[in-house]
């Protein structure tokens, strides 16, 4: 394998590879702004400037101040390359921390904070702002400019996702061509030259196609911020955990953010996944997260005539009186595709070896409209794997399910999940069979008919696995605390069947995914390019 | 009626005794901050003694891990709450030596002149209550007086009289105010006074000398051994202060003494430390002449250093300057340094150990009158009651800064 | 000065002596556990070295570097009268093992072994009284170490039912969070920071720019090497 030497160390070359992509799949980073791994090179930021040695240098006549001889002697200033731009050669030798490099890293951050707005206390970016970090370990020094900055507009309404702040813009075109190369929608251009250079949107359109937020994603500062989670939440008081979206079938890796003070999750962002999402994530997957705390299903409920709250023994007290007395053969185990493996697995357990039960139906969403970037058509995230969890058994959809009711095949269900792609109309006939049992996050169909509602915990408090449409098994992890008194699908089963008096062999998550079939176990949370994740 | 036992030997009368345990407990007049002896006396000779401290231990080590380590100023300061500004240049030291980097001229010399001060007022607080406890209630009130005059010219300096928070990493907070030369000029004559008045009325005392004379002795190995450091080191003998050791803080081209004591006494720690307020004295004079009236307070270095209000809320570098050292905290480099400064009390160490964050990773303040109190263990011990206030006042032992 | 001593220590102790360090000017000698009390007493006793100025005996928990590495570092710092000298003594203990009791070289160890095993939980072999010294006697758990959460309080007494008025202003999690470390949640993984200085500082993902250490012996292009100090660039002590 062909290597380089960056700052002494020796770094290995892929085909096609410039210093900074090879430096970044060892996990090295050159400061940069406008370098995007998944986007073409722009080298408009001149950031990442280095210091190739070669043995005809090119330096440029200057002057330098001698102070023994205190006066100015000639002196020579080597022409130094974009890392961005430059293909790694082998046997090259670059330094991207020689005097010379540093000195052009300080005196192209003080460039671009010439004309940059004093906006930190109000800005969204700051916390993970390029600026802010680079000056601190690039700069270090304060303001020499002593006129006006330059104004521009400030709070420009690009689309109904995302607001522009050309002051704070440093004019890196990561948006220009996220849009052009990924979304395939030219709708950002640059105007102006020079130091009046802002984006702006094609003229009678706005921003709106459908990975808009990844616009926001991608600036490295706050010019792009975006409507929904602009003025929330600080980002030092932020913790991430590793999630996958749950919104299609591609299951995107997603970054789930939250704030532990107050057990809210505020945003996800995308996580580099070469196999599955690349770097990016729709906007739909993005704002996915408020599922997580609206609608959501917060106590049991009995809705069996009357309606009222009860508590998480006594529901599962109900709901074992309710099984137990209701012929296990003819209850129905209604899956879901938008519910980790694990918990599609015990509930194909508990029917199989505490009911008896024969039959297995799938709850899922429609779908939706795909298109060839990320988006899958099937907006389930876990289809596979609550097909894997049956082992082959014939698994049908609700409609078979309503014709089973009506038959009389069918005398009861237990359902996970609420939001399916039936209306509660249609589901209507479910509600008068004997025994109706659904365990949900959120609210929907199946939970309104069912005669027992027991909360589970969504995707961001428990740790799980979705299998998407290619096959890869995905594991996310807890990001926030469930409620007090609710547990994981599984765990809840896991109680029931122990109440019940018919324990599973299965008792804790590591025996659980023990038990999911090869195609559904996930290994990890996918693999990242690099070392690195995330390079903003 | 005749006593029944006069006709018998006195040794033949042997009554059957158990030495009687004794809480001089936390909260007592005579015990400085909150400190338990459990006594086993004798009568009044004191057979055995533990000293129980740590009713004031407040978990300042666990909390400066919590914040960055600008915070740690105010945890610093409330360790020997009587000489703060000694516990702030202190670890201010200890960081700065961390980072590597040293604050410019002018700031060294202010930092002599508060600290100084500050020890000035230490040992006029130690030596007022000893002899206070002692039955001398004029002295205490004299000194109390000059101290709390000392305790104005600070208020003036820093905001507060004490726990003033003013030290910075890189400098002071704020820079002198035009009014400290003559202020300090006064108070010097003031301080001669008080002593010159004291050392007229109790130095040559027939009943301070015999309370204090020979009572509380420690040996200079000992004291080596048990690590004791400051007043009650030098007057056992050993010229140890940090200032003249290790000089920091430009302390060498300073001209003062140490005072050092023979006996390692009650008394010799008293006149230790009446000396010491002299020299301080000293170094006040040498260095109020020698103070620039303008010039950088603080190190040149807007990472380290807040920069100016009015740059922070007009220049984007100042701005993201302020965000990064109040949000993420100064950063310097990982590694683990032991810094130490003379307090009052003795050897004031910061042993601080950084990852590279702006938190700190541990802080461990080397306490000097924690190991002193070990000495005043010894030196109570065969001792009498009545003793145990004029040797335990001696050690000067501060409930901050023992149990932190 | 103290470096002779640094050398004194590695010719008598040889590999006992794991490793040796000066950084910024402070001595550091890194010795075994099994031989920590000979090292001290040859410290003490041999008159080149002659450290008969105990200074201060302290530890410091880093629970991530087990189970590889032990997990406290218990250090002990010591100066000489004659010499001037001073040195720093490290070693590592587990959590449960054993250290030898400096009580019987200098009499200063014993308080502060005392408050090293009320703090931490470092026990010392052959201490002649080793009991909680700043901690009550019914006190529970070592709170210096890294996973003592710091908002817990043992009230021997309980507290009384007040309203919310009168409870602290913030939570456990609250005030400047970016800068308190949840131990427990970092120890298990969960602490993943989302501001990428932040995650920098607590290792999480490697460093912004690269570290500025010496580019080596030869200049590039026959420029002079700047003496930069190692460590991250975006702290101080490297000069831009």
């Amino acid at each position: 394998m062909p290597t380089f030497k960056l700052d002494g160390r020796e770094v290995p070359i892929e085909p096609g590879d410039t210093i900074m992509r090879a430096a970044w799949r060892q996990g090295i980073e050159i400061p940069h702004y406008c370098f995007h791994p998944g986007l073409s090179v722009a080298a408009n930021c001149r950031m990442c400037l280095v210091e190739i040695k070669t043995d005809r240098p090119m330096l440029m006549p200057t002057l330098k101040w001698d102070p023994e001889k205190q006066a100015y002697v000639p002196g020579g200033k080597p022409k130094l390359t974009p890392a961005c731009q430059a293909p790694a050669v082998e046997n090259q030798e670059v330094f991207s921390k020689s005097p010379e490099a540093l000195n052009a890293q300080a005196h192209v951050q003080e460039f671009l904070l010439l004309n940059h707005p004093v906006d930190c206390p109000i800005c969204d970016q700051a916390g993970e702002c390029k600026l802010q970090d680079y000056w601190y370990t690039s700069q270090g020094k304060t303001k020499r400019k002593r006129t006006e900055p330059v104004h521009k507009p400030k709070a420009v309404r690009f689309g109904p996702t995302i607001v522009y702040d050309a002051e704070r813009c440093i004019a890196c075109t990561r948006c220009i061509r996220f849009c052009d190369e990924v979304a395939h929608d030219h709708v950002l251009d640059m105007r102006e030259r020079g130091n009046k250079n802002e984006i702006t949107v094609s003229p009678g359109r706005e921003l709106n196609h459908k990975y808009t937020l990844m616009t926001e994603h991608v600036c490295p500062v706050g010019a792009l911020t975006s409507r929904d989670f602009r003025f929330k939440a600080r980002v030092w008081f932020l913790r991430t955990a590793n999630g996958v979206c749950n919104g299609c079938a591609t299951g995107c890796n997603s970054y789930v953010d939250f704030d532990p003070r107050h057990n809210k999750v505020y945003r996800l962002r995308p996580r580099d996944n070469a196999n599955v999402n690349k770097f990016w994530m729709c906007d739909d997957g993005m704002l996915s997260y408020h599922a997580i705390h609206e609608g959501r299903v917060l106590q049991p409920r009995i809705q069996n005539g009357e309606t009222r709250a009860t508590s998480p023994t006594e529901a599962l007290k109900l709901a074992s009186a309710g099984l137990s007395k209701t012929n296990g053969a003819k209850i129905a185990i209604v899956l879901s595709a938008g519910f980790s493996s694990e918990d599609n697995l015990v509930l194909a357990q508990f029917g199989r070896t505490v009911l008896g039960a024969q039959k297995f139906y799938l709850g899922a969403n429609g779908g939706w409209e795909g298109d060839n970037i990320l988006r899958n058509s099937d907006n389930n995230p876990n289809r596979a794997g609550a097909l894997a969890a049956v082992a082959g058994a014939p698994v049908g959809s609700l409609s078979d399910l309503l014709a089973d009711a009506e038959s009389g095949a069918i005398e009861g269900f237990i359902a996970l999940g609420g939001g399916v792609a039936e209306t509660a109309e249609q589901l209507a006939p479910l509600h008068k069979l004997q025994t109706s049992i659904t365990l949900a996050s959120n609210v929907g169909p199946l939970e309104q008919i069912a005669h027992l509602l027991i909360p589970v915990t969504s995707f961001a408090e428990m740790d799980g696995t979705f299998v998407n449409a290619k096959g890869i098994a995905q594991r996310f992890h807890r990001a926030i605390h469930p409620l007090p008194g609710v547990t994981p699908a599984w765990q809840t089963l896991i109680d029931l069947a122990k109440l019940m008096g018919k324990p599973l062999a299965l008792r804790d998550l590591a025996e659980v995914r023990g038990a999911l079939p090869s195609t559904a176990i996930g290994t990890g949370t996918g693999a990242g390019i690099g070392a690195q994740e995330a390079s903003r | 009626m005749e006593p029944i036992y006069e006709h018998e030997e006195e040794t033949a009368l042997e009554l059957p005794s158990e030495p009687m345990r004794l809480n001089m407990g936390p909260s007592h007049p005579a015990m400085h901050g909150t400190i338990k002896m459990q006594l086993e006396l004798d009568g009044e000779v004191i057979r055995n003694i533990d000293i129980v401290p740590g009713y004031l231990h407040r978990g300042f080590e666990k909390s400066c891990e919590r914040g960055t380590w600008t915070q740690c100023f105010p945890y610093v300061d409330r360790l020997n709450y009587v000489s703060p500004m000694l516990n702030n240049v202190g670890f201010a030291l200890a960081v700065e030596k961390l980072i590597g980097i040293e604050v410019p001229e002018r700031c060294k010399i202010y930092r002599v002149i508060l600290g100084e001060l500050a020890r000035i007022s230490d040992h006029l607080t130690c030596n007022a209550a000893g002899c206070m406890e002692l039955g001398a209630f004029t002295p205490f009130l004299w000194f109390v007086k000059v101290r709390d005059w000392i305790y104005d010219i600070l208020e003036q300096e820093t905001g507060a009289r004490i726990t003033h928070s003013f030290g910075r990493i890189g400098g002071m907070a704020k820079p002198p105010t035009d009014k400290l030369k003559q202020a300090v000029r006064d108070i010097i004559p003031q301080v001669d006074k008080v002593l010159a008045e004291v050392s007229a009325t109790l130095v040559r005392n027939r009943i301070f000398m015999d309370r204090c004379q020979g009572v509380g002795t420690l040996s200079q190995e000992r004291a080596l051994s048990l690590g004791v450091t400051g007043p009650m080191l030098r007057a056992t003998g050993v010229d140890y202060d940090v200032r003249k050791a290790y000089p920091y803080s430009g302390y060498e081209t300073y001209d003062f003494e140490i005072p050092i004591g023979h006996d390692g006494d009650t008394y010799d720690r008293f006149m230790v430390r009446m000396e010491e307020v002299r020299q301080s004295c000293r170094i006040l004079e040498q260095a109020i002449e020698r103070l620039p009236d303008e010039g950088p307070i603080n190190v040149d270095d807007p990472r380290i250093i807040l920069p100016e209000k009015d740059e922070v809320y007009t220049t984007i570098e100042a701005t993201i300057a302020h965000f990064k050292i109040v949000m993420e905290g100064v950063k310097p480099p990982k590694g683990t340094v032991y810094s130490y400064t003379e307090g009052g009390n003795g050897e004031l160490g910061f042993f601080i150990v950084s990852d590279g964050s702006g938190t700190p990773y541990r802080v461990r303040c080397r306490p000097p009158c924690f190991l002193n109190l070990k000495a005043a263990e010894d030196m109570i011990r065969g001792n009498m009651i009545a003793d145990v206030v004029p040797i335990f006042g001696s050690v000067n032992m501060i409930g901050g800064e023992c149990d932190r | 000065m103290s470096k002779q001593v640094l050398s004194l220590l590695q010719e008598r102790f040889g590999a006992k002596i794991l490793a040796v360090d000066s950084f910024r000017g402070d001595d550091e000698a890194h010795v075994a556990p099994e031989a920590w009390h000979e090292v001290a007493l040859f410290l003490r006793d041999d008159p080149a070295c002659a450290m008969d100025h105990f200074i201060d005996l302290t530890a410091v928990d880093y629970p991530e570097r087990e189970p590889e590495q032990p997990r406290f570092d218990v250090l002990v710092f010591l100066r000489s009268l004659r010499k001037k000298h001073r040195i720093r003594l490290k070693t590592r203990v587990r959590d449960g093992q054993q250290l030898d009791s400096l009580t019987s070289v200098w009499a200063g160890a014993n308080w502060t072994e005392r408050e090293a095993f009320d703090l931490f939980g470092v026990r010392f072999k052959s201490h002649p009284d080793l009991r909680r010294i700043l901690m009550y006697d019914e006190f529970v758990g070592h709170p210096l170490r890294k996973d003592y959460p710091i908002q817990k309080t043992q009230p021997l007494v309980a507290y009384r039912e007040v309203g919310a008025t009168k409870l602290p202003p913030f939570g456990a999690d609250e005030g400047t969070p970016f800068a308190r470390i949840d131990w427990l949640a970092r120890m298990q993984g969960r602490n993943q920071q989302v501001s990428p200085a932040i995650a920098v500082q607590q290792g999480q993902q490697p460093a912004l720019s690269i570290r500025r250490e010496d580019t080596g012996p030869d200049a590039p292009l026959g420029q002079p090497v700047r003496p930069d100090q190692p460590g991250q660039p975006d702290q101080l002590g490297s000069k831009a």
